[in-house]
């Protein structure tokens, strides 16, 4: 089994320092290692409860990644990984993009130290003013014809209007590296748009967080995932497949009776930014 | 002639000569200007939302109608202050049961000082606010057995977990006593004040609707008052009975500010937390309803 650095990962851990990164192989799967501190544990915890809990409806299991289990892998030390569906084995050239979705990413349960640290992130980005943040993203360039990733301190100083800026980017075909100039938004209604696309995905997950009192998914993600492939060929059979995906579940806690009241505050304003830009593609964000 | 109003459940309360708010006998609530630009910021929000073409006008019904700002003798002697002029929203109620919820799962907002943001953020932390997403701030009902009001302490309401909320809200629709602990509440009223084509939730679904889109304020720090009739439940006697009239108003916006184009998501994720709660109080008195009418009667 051939296993290698996954080529889009724009967000969470990557492989440094002697320390594990993710990995890939060939057969559509995507191998996680297992973070310390108990909560590579929570987030195993989390993928077997999820798996075999009935009350989850069949409709929603697709916004998740499937689990295969854990496995020691050759070259980690014998570290145990989660393995997981690769989700973007199925694409050739995606744009991908992490939104942490919540106006707070700590909870009560964590310790003071955690909550002190999260508080002071989240107050310094979009998540206090937005109720979500752009923890990263890949987008490709339709006149480079190559894939773009911000640095990673441009994302974390994003304002508002800088978030709405860089989601218009997402869905652009012009010069994305090039600060100066007016995202085009060319494929916001296929990707965000259309009868499949992310919007129509979104309002699905609203309307279950709106009842389902499962889980808390503090700190979770939001994964964007579209084909570029089909639009440098004009084919209008081979749609963008725009993809909705929670994930990172390591802090995720039983809901308790309560819906997850913090992430579905910050879904709504999410989808507010991606209806905005479908009703004004052309607008460029105010300063 | 001014006086302290009978049914204020929480903020400020004009008695012992502090200051609070009055009402006269025209239907007038008169709210005095605190100082430190809160009560300045809650005139200028009630002036900009009265005269704000994009409030749509079945949203204006969940908020006090504002007549300006007016000098009036103060409660706590200190003569004339400046107060705020609404409508009494329990005028027109004879016997009414309040309850007061603040929404959100946190009450400070960003730009606010170290010192408030430490404040809030310790209450929130200490009551239902950050896991429920709301915390009943204060409550009276009218226990129908004793024929007297019930007035709950503002210490028992901020020590509340989620089952204590839980509990107050169905307290708040039953009519058999909440000083009796021995008694679970009976709801008895629950399809006239929380169901129903006009009650409480679908008030909250409304309101709800207009918080997914409105990006024109940011309601920090905001209330949401639940108020309904006990007169006519009293008198009921079959269908032509007037109804308990469930009425949801939006209070307290000395913290509101300019929504910039983002939605109110800390007010909305907290509003649908609680429309859950209200929610499932339904379904379980249906629930237990289906199973077995003589419960009610044996509520107490």
């Amino acid at each position: 089994m051939q296993l290698k650095a996954p080529e889009h990962q724009v967000a969470g851990h990557i492989a440094k320092d002697g320390k594990p990164g993710p990995l890939v192989d060939d057969k559509g799967r995507f191998f996680k290692p297992l973070q310390g501190d108990s909560r590579g544990e929570n987030e195993v915890k989390f993928y077997e409860s999820f798996s075999s809990n009935t009350e989850v409806p069949e409709h929603i299991r697709r916004y998740f990644p499937v689990y295969h289990g854990t496995q020691a892998v050759e070259g980690s030390d014998g570290a145990a990984m989660i393995v997981l569906e690769n989700l973007l084995a199925d694409y050739s050239k995606p744009s991908v993009m992490d939104v942490k979705m919540g106006t707070r990413t700590w909870y009560p349960e964590a310790s003071e130290e955690y909550i002190q640290k999260c508080l002071k992130k989240d107050t310094g980005t979009t998540t206090v003013s937005a109720g979500f943040r752009i923890s990263g993203f890949e987008v490709f360039d339709h006149k480079e014809l190559s894939f773009w990733k911000p640095e990673r301190k441009l994302l974390r100083g994003l304002n508002v209007d800088g978030a709405r800026l860089t989601l218009r980017k997402f869905v652009s075909s012009n010069s994305l590296s090039d600060i100066g100039s007016k995202p085009d938004s060319a494929f916001a209604s296929s990707v965000y748009g259309s009868s499949h696309g992310i919007l129509t995905q979104l309002l699905e997950l609203k309307n279950w967080f709106e009842n389902q009192t499962l889980y808390h998914f503090n700190s979770c993600s939001i994964l964007m995932v579209y084909e570029n492939e089909s639009i440098l060929k004009g084919n209008d059979d081979d749609d963008a497949r725009p993809q909705v995906k929670l994930v990172d579940f390591a802090h995720v806690l039983d809901g308790n009776g309560v819906i997850d009241h913090n992430f579905l505050g910050g879904l709504c304003s999410f989808i507010n930014f991606i209806r905005d830009i479908l009703q004004s593609p052309n607008e460029s964000a105010e300063s | 002639m001014l006086k302290v109003p009978e049914h204020q459940v929480a903020g400020h309360i004009a008695s012992d000569g502090k200051l609070g708010p009055l009402v006269d006998d025209q239907g007038r609530f008169f709210k005095p200007l605190q100082g430190d630009s809160r009560g300045q910021h809650e005139a200028k929000f009630y002036e900009s939302f009265t005269s704000n073409k994009k409030v749509p006008d079945h949203i204006r019904r969940y908020f006090p109608v504002y007549h300006g700002t007016q000098l009036v003798e103060a409660s706590d002697g200190s003569g004339k202050l400046p107060h705020l002029v609404l409508d009494d929203v329990v005028f027109v109620y004879s016997n009414p049961s309040v309850m007061d919820v603040k929404i959100g799962s946190r009450t400070w907002y960003p730009d606010v000082s170290e010192e408030y943001f430490k404040k809030c953020i310790k209450k929130d932390r200490q009551t239902t606010t950050v896991s429920l997403g709301f915390r009943v701030s204060g409550f009276k009902i009218f226990d129908h057995q004793e024929s007297s009001f019930w007035r709950a302490e503002k210490k028992l309401v901020l020590g509340y977990n989620a089952n204590g909320a839980r509990l107050a809200l169905r307290n708040f629709v039953s009519s058999n006593s909440p000083a009796d602990s021995n008694s679970t509440p009976n709801c008895a009223f629950v399809s006239e004040v929380y169901g129903g084509s006009n009650g409480i939730l679908a008030q909250l679904l409304e309101l709800k609707d207009w918080f997914e889109s409105q990006t024109l304020y940011h309601f920090n720090s905001c209330s949401i008052l639940m108020i309904f009739e006990n007169e006519s439940i009293l008198m009921k006697e079959g269908d032509d009975a007037p109804a308990a009239r469930a009425q949801v108003k939006l209070v307290d916006f000395a913290h509101v500010l300019d929504g910039n184009g983002v939605i109110d998501h800390n007010f909305l994720g907290g509003l649908c937390s609680f429309i859950k709660f209200i929610k499932d109080i339904i379904q379980s008195v249906d629930k237990r309803d289906e199973t077995d009418t003589s419960l009610l009667e044996n509520g107490h």
